[in-house]
């Protein structure tokens, strides 16, 4: 048996996708129905902001576009949790019925082939949407736009990518312990949410909770005050690439234990 | 011959909830901390062999499928040991998958919406298997099965039984040593139940694989399996051939019946009438199970005759089906 | 009718909710989590606009709105839409047609245990909690029942919506297109979202004139006594009302034409 590596992987994971996206495309009437919906969702997403934000035209000192950025920022770093790693959502349903089996017969990591079932090319809507909102008020924020600023964004996205992906295998693996994990990943889908508002609209007390426990004050605030709040940034940002990746792999971890100790229901 | 598996004093326990009844007892169990230990499989050993097909028969929830997810990899056994192609399963999983094939329960392990064709060929990167043996295979397929009929099609298009079909050719399509099918032929009907199991078998023939059935169609078991294991509560019941399994059965016969006029009307006569032997009934037959050591078939023949007019009838050997029933009622078993 | 069987079903679904314990207490916990992250971000949100009323809506009445309305969302959302569209696709609604009860009705009493556990779990609690935070901004009077008899009326339209959007489903493969599209449009339309007084003028008339808002915003507006007078009490019942007649006779006429046509092709 060769070794697998990354390549590998890599490879394995393209060959998948590429099936896939060609069996997806032959059902035409579902494929732009389904974008047609994801369009309406970015759409309701947007308006939702802006008519709380004519009500609000500013919170805790942060103006409208500024908000506008963290909004888009939010946006684009949630793609690839929502393109790559959907299957996470049904997994308490293959737990439950103990139809999660069928993913141990596998000669290759069991996370790797369980998430590459699944990929949601609905996700890109959310992309294109999301990086639209980045680049408008970007330039309605008059910020130079530099290789270097380029650069950190890119980054700085990739970072909160991994916060968010971190968040959700966690909670999607609680279902290894508690069967029904919907609770659990619909509270952390509820806290996505308050990803877009600036952290120091909390009380200290959140603060902390929503940088330490819950960390979703990465998926978007820290990293977004590198671009945003150029003099004001705290070690929490510097780190923040450090943090996405550490999250990332301890969820890694807490999933593939979840599953190894997985027994199946019924015997 | 090398065993290809062994288990020695294999235990697997697990910790399960007393669950109440009712929408109050539901209530209640939200803080119970009643546990009890439920040992679902209880100390088994077993060898088996390059190129065997064993039936790993016992009634629902005797641990057939622990056992299974033990042989398999998923889980790790309480106590005891187990090699599979000398891995230590639960160890080495991965490593392990690269040896074993695995159909198991229901729901199909290839890609739900890709035609079979780019299932296998996902299926050939991922156990790396060389691209000559891989032609091989498929040509071997192809004279076993008519591949045209289900090569294109997406597995979700497909009936129950192009479904199972596909399911085993992927289970076999990197040649592993043990190849292990869970309840293979339920739910299909005659002539696909056939096509199966001669697929099954051929391919035991050709490539010398180990193959491990568990089944409740004992037809299953006629045409695939000499050896055959049963368990049930987790203990190990019998383990040798069939045949050496039927020979403590020597002395029973199977009468089977077909009268005139109402079947089952015919059948509680007969129950109420002959005590001393077992009555039961399929689409064409009686069947009355006799223990010559008891009583003569003859006598029960006759004493039948005065109450049931006798159409058709049939003595034979003592099957396979009433052979597994005994025993899961706890027949005589001295091995 | 026998309401028997329908108990039967309720205490089934009840019982099924509860049957994962840690999932129980996980759902309880995040929900008073989740409130107390609402409140100190629109407690933020309104420190910074300057103002104590916006729209005629003060910090608390916000707040109630917008608990309450996820409260109300989290039991009435049954996710009947993904059942019937599971049904449709798997085959099962041919054999689920064949039960000797009406095949709305069934389905609506299968769901009907996780509303009432809904109801309870949190629900209820969040009412408490909310009552005490903001120090009786509820009224306490007539309210209370009228409060409820919307709540009925606000879960037979939801229920209506659903079932027509399920007989769309009969029509075309692709569910998560429909089901999304109408997720958005009653999420943002009813109130669930963001406060029916806060959208800008043609949005808000537009609004009130769809069925929509007859699920969350009629209720809570009852509740917080924010229709004045009985007079206008009155009249957002009737609104109610009237609607639920009309959603009930359009989607069953539309449900069961569809249904005819599905059987007739042979599904």
């Amino acid at each position: 048996m060769k070794k697998k590596n990354f390549r590998f992987y890599l490879r394995l994971y393209g060959k998948i996708l590429a099936q896939d996206l060609k069996s997806k495309m032959s059902y035409r009437a579902d494929f732009i129905i389904s974008t047609i919906g994801m369009i309406a969702t970015n759409i309701a997403g947007f308006v939702s902001f802006w008519i709380l934000f004519r009500n609000f035209p500013t919170v805790n000192g942060w103006g409208y576009y500024e908000m506008l950025f963290l909004y888009g920022f939010s946006l684009v770093a949630l793609t690839p949790v929502q393109c790559f790693f959907d299957n996470n959502w049904s997994l308490r349903m293959y737990v439950r019925d103990g139809s999660f089996i069928k993913y141990c017969f596998r000669p290759v990591n069991l996370f790797f082939y369980f998430q590459s079932e699944v990929f949601d090319i609905k996700g890109l809507g959310q992309l294109a949407f999301g990086i639209g909102t980045l680049v408008y008020s970007w330039t309605k924020l008059a910020i130079a736009v530099t290789p270097l600023a380029i650069l950190k964004t890119i980054l700085f996205l990739i970072t909160a990518s991994l916060v968010m992906v971190a968040l959700q295998n966690a909670a999607a693996a609680t279902c290894f312990w508690i069967t029904n994990s919907f609770y659990v990943l619909d509270l952390v889908l509820r806290f996505k949410d308050y990803a877009k508002y600036p952290i120091t609209i909390f009380t200290p007390v959140f603060r902390f909770v929503f940088t330490f426990v819950i960390p979703i004050a990465f998926i978007a605030y820290y990293p977004s005050l590198i671009i945003l709040r150029p003099d004001d940034v705290g070690v929490l940002t510097w780190i923040s690439p450090l943090v996405g990746g550490l999250l990332f792999y301890a969820s890694y971890r807490f999933w593939m234990y979840g599953a190894m100790k997985y027994s199946g229901t019924g015997f | 011959m090398e065993p290809v598996l062994q288990m020695k004093h294999i235990t697997k326990e697990f910790k399960v909830l007393n669950r109440r009844e009712g929408v109050k007892g539901t209530l209640k169990d939200l803080f119970s901390r009643d546990y009890k230990i439920l040992r679902a499989v209880d100390d088994i050993s077993m060898d088996i062999s390059r190129g065997e097909i064993v039936g790993y028969l016992g009634p629902n929830g005797a641990g057939k499928s622990t056992t299974i997810k033990m042989m398999t990899g998923v889980l790790e056994p309480t106590s005891g040991e187990i090699l599979v192609g000398g891995n230590v399963p639960y160890k080495h999983r991965t490593k392990n998958a690269q040896e074993i094939g695995v159909v198991f329960g229901q729901r199909s392990q290839l890609w739900w919406s890709l035609p079979l064709i780019e299932s296998f060929k996902i299926l050939k990167d991922i156990y790396q298997i060389e691209t000559k043996d891989y032609n091989d295979m498929l040509e071997l397929y192809a004279s076993l099965v008519n591949m045209d009929e289900i090569i294109k099609k997406p597995v979700r298009q497909m009936s129950l039984g192009q479904r199972t079909l596909s399911d085993i050719l992927a289970a076999f399509l990197h040649n592993p040593k043990m190849v292990f099918l869970d309840e293979p032929t339920i739910g299909l009907d005659v002539s696909m139940k056939a096509r199966i199991r001669t697929l099954i078998h051929a391919l035991n023939k050709e490539k010398q694989t180990t193959v491990i059935l568990t089944t409740h169609d004992m037809g299953d078991v006629d045409a695939l399996c000499r050896r055959i294991v049963i368990i049930d509560h987790g203990k190990m019941l019998y383990d040798n051939d069939i045949e050496h399994l039927k020979q403590f059965f020597g002395a029973y016969r199977t009468l089977k019946l077909r009268p005139f006029g109402d079947r089952s009307d015919a059948e509680e006569k007969i129950k109420a009438t002959v005590t001393d032997a077992s009555v039961s009934s399929d689409d064409d037959w009686i069947s009355v199970l006799v223990d010559e050591s008891k009583t003569g078939v003859m006598k029960v023949l006759g004493q039948i005759q005065e109450i049931v007019k006798i159409k058709d009838m049939q003595l034979e050997e003592i099957s396979t089906e009433e052979v597994i029933k005994k025993i899961y009622e706890g027949g005589p078993i001295t091995q | 009718m026998n309401l028997k069987k329908y108990v039967a079903l309720t205490k089934a679904g009840i019982m099924e909710n509860l049957t994962y314990r840690l999932s129980t207490f996980i759902m309880i916990v995040g929900n008073m989590l989740y409130l107390l992250v609402a409140y100190f971000l629109w407690k933020a949100i309104y420190a910074s606009s300057g103002t104590d009323y916006v729209n005629g809506m003060s910090f608390y009445d916000t707040l109630i709105y917008l608990t309450l309305a996820t409260a109300l969302f989290t039991f009435m959302e049954m996710y009947i839409v993904w059942e019937i569209g599971r049904n449709i696709q798997s085959g099962q609604i041919v054999r689920d047609l064949l039960i000797p009860m009406d095949y709305r009705r069934y389905l609506f009493w299968s769901y009907s245990g996780s509303l009432v556990t809904h109801f309870v779990f949190t629900f209820i609690p969040t009412f408490i909690v909310i009552c005490i935070v903001t120090h009786g901004a509820i009224p306490f009077g007539w309210n209370l029942p009228l409060f409820m008899l919307s709540v009925v009326m606000a879960v037979s339209i939801n229920n209506s919506i659903d079932f027509f959007v399920g007989g769309i489903c009969l029509y075309t493969e692709s569910i998560w297109g429909i089901n999304i599209m109408k997720q958005v449009l009653v999420a943002l339309f009813s109130g669930a979202t963001i406060p029916i007084a806060f959208f800008p003028e043609p949005l808000k008339t537009i609004t009130l004139h769809l069925p929509f808002q007859a699920i969350y915003n009629t209720p809570l507006n009852i509740l917080l006594g924010k229709s004045g007078d009985m007079a206008e009490t009155f009249t957002g019942l009737g609104f109610q009302l009237l609607w639920c007649v009309v959603m009930t006779l359009i989607s069953r006429g539309f449900w069961n034409f569809s249904i005819r046509r599905v059987t007739v092709n042979g599904g």
